[in-house]
């Protein structure tokens, strides 16, 4: 089973380091999605699967925080893990976006090995998440997962 | 800029040029002689914040280092690299290098992060700095990196 993931971020080289990052991770991915801003991840996320989605926090137009919020009222999307990825590591920011339910959160500079163990994490419960949407995609195959 | 400061940002930039781009940084404490400076090419990352305080950083990276750094953030071989994506690596590096310090001057986390900058000088003199008082330097193995910011 592959996760598609949606990667928000302002900074190209950022979404760009943040994927290979996952992708040697060895988590498998189905598709990789790309936002530049919270705005952007809304569309993408109105039209498409995403299993997680990883997320900066500062960001033009609309910033990480509140994309959580607005994902947090949503019926349909508030299922989706979101971990943020980010410079803004005050006790203030983690305990606001815990109170929205943020799935993880990961201090840029990170090491690769800190986004594979949350990312396992999370999408432990994604998996459950995904099967219970999707029954008729379990394939009797042990998983990771 | 007091000493305790300027020892914060150090153990802080230090702890992100390792991190992310295997960069060792050297702090220095008098400016190098005219023949050293690096004059030329430069990019130029400015970030700043406001809030519970107020600060303002400008990074000049001379050419080599903003090169190496990108190649080393992104795992792409050095004729690969685009101008784009050296200024995007400033822009992130000043991001998460600022980002970083306001963890530590700020952990109640009132002050908020603008949204970095990153602009290409074809001919800069790292001279014009002189005499900043925020000014910083950091020897690295590919050229000075200098910074000059406010806190307050």
């Amino acid at each position: 089973m592959a996760f598609n993931i949606l990667v928000a971020d302002d900074s190209e080289t950022m979404r760009a380091v943040i994927k290979k990052t996952v992708s040697m991770s060895g988590v498998p991915v189905g598709e990789f999605h790309e936002a530049a801003n919270g705005k952007e991840a809304l569309a993408i996320l109105a039209e498409t699967w995403i299993d997680v989605i990883l997320s900066d926090i500062n960001m033009p137009e609309m910033g990480g925080m509140e994309l959580l919020k607005k994902i947090s009222e949503d019926e349909d999307l508030r299922k989706i893990p979101l971990i943020f990825i980010t410079t803004e590591a005050s006790d203030a920011r983690k305990e606001e976006a815990q109170k929205h339910g943020v799935a993880g959160y990961v201090k840029k500079p990170f090491q690769p090995e800190t986004i594979k163990a949350i990312l396992y994490d999370v999408l432990e419960k994604a998996y459950e998440h995904r099967l219970e949407e999707n029954p008729g995609e379990e394939t009797g195959e042990e998983s990771d997962f | 800029m007091d000493e305790n400061l300027r020892r914060v940002i150090f153990e802080t930039f230090s702890e992100v040029f390792e991190t992310m781009f295997f960069t060792f940084l050297e702090p220095l404490e008098e400016a190098p002689g005219k023949g050293e400076l690096g004059c030329g090419r430069f990019i130029e990352a400015t970030i700043s914040y406001s809030g519970g305080s107020n600060g303002n950083f400008l990074f000049y990276f001379p050419w080599e280092l903003a090169k190496n750094i990108t190649v080393n953030f992104l795992g792409v071989d050095e004729d690969e690299v685009r101008d784009g994506q050296l200024k995007d690596t400033a822009a992130e590096t000043a991001n998460m290098a600022i980002g970083s310090l306001l963890g530590k001057l700020d952990p109640g986390g009132k002050a908020s992060l603008a949204i970095p900058q990153a602009r290409l000088l074809a001919e800069f003199s790292p001279e014009t700095l002189f005499g900043e008082t925020g000014l910083c330097m950091f020897g690295t193995e590919f050229g000075i990196l200098w910074v000059v910011g406010t806190h307050a």
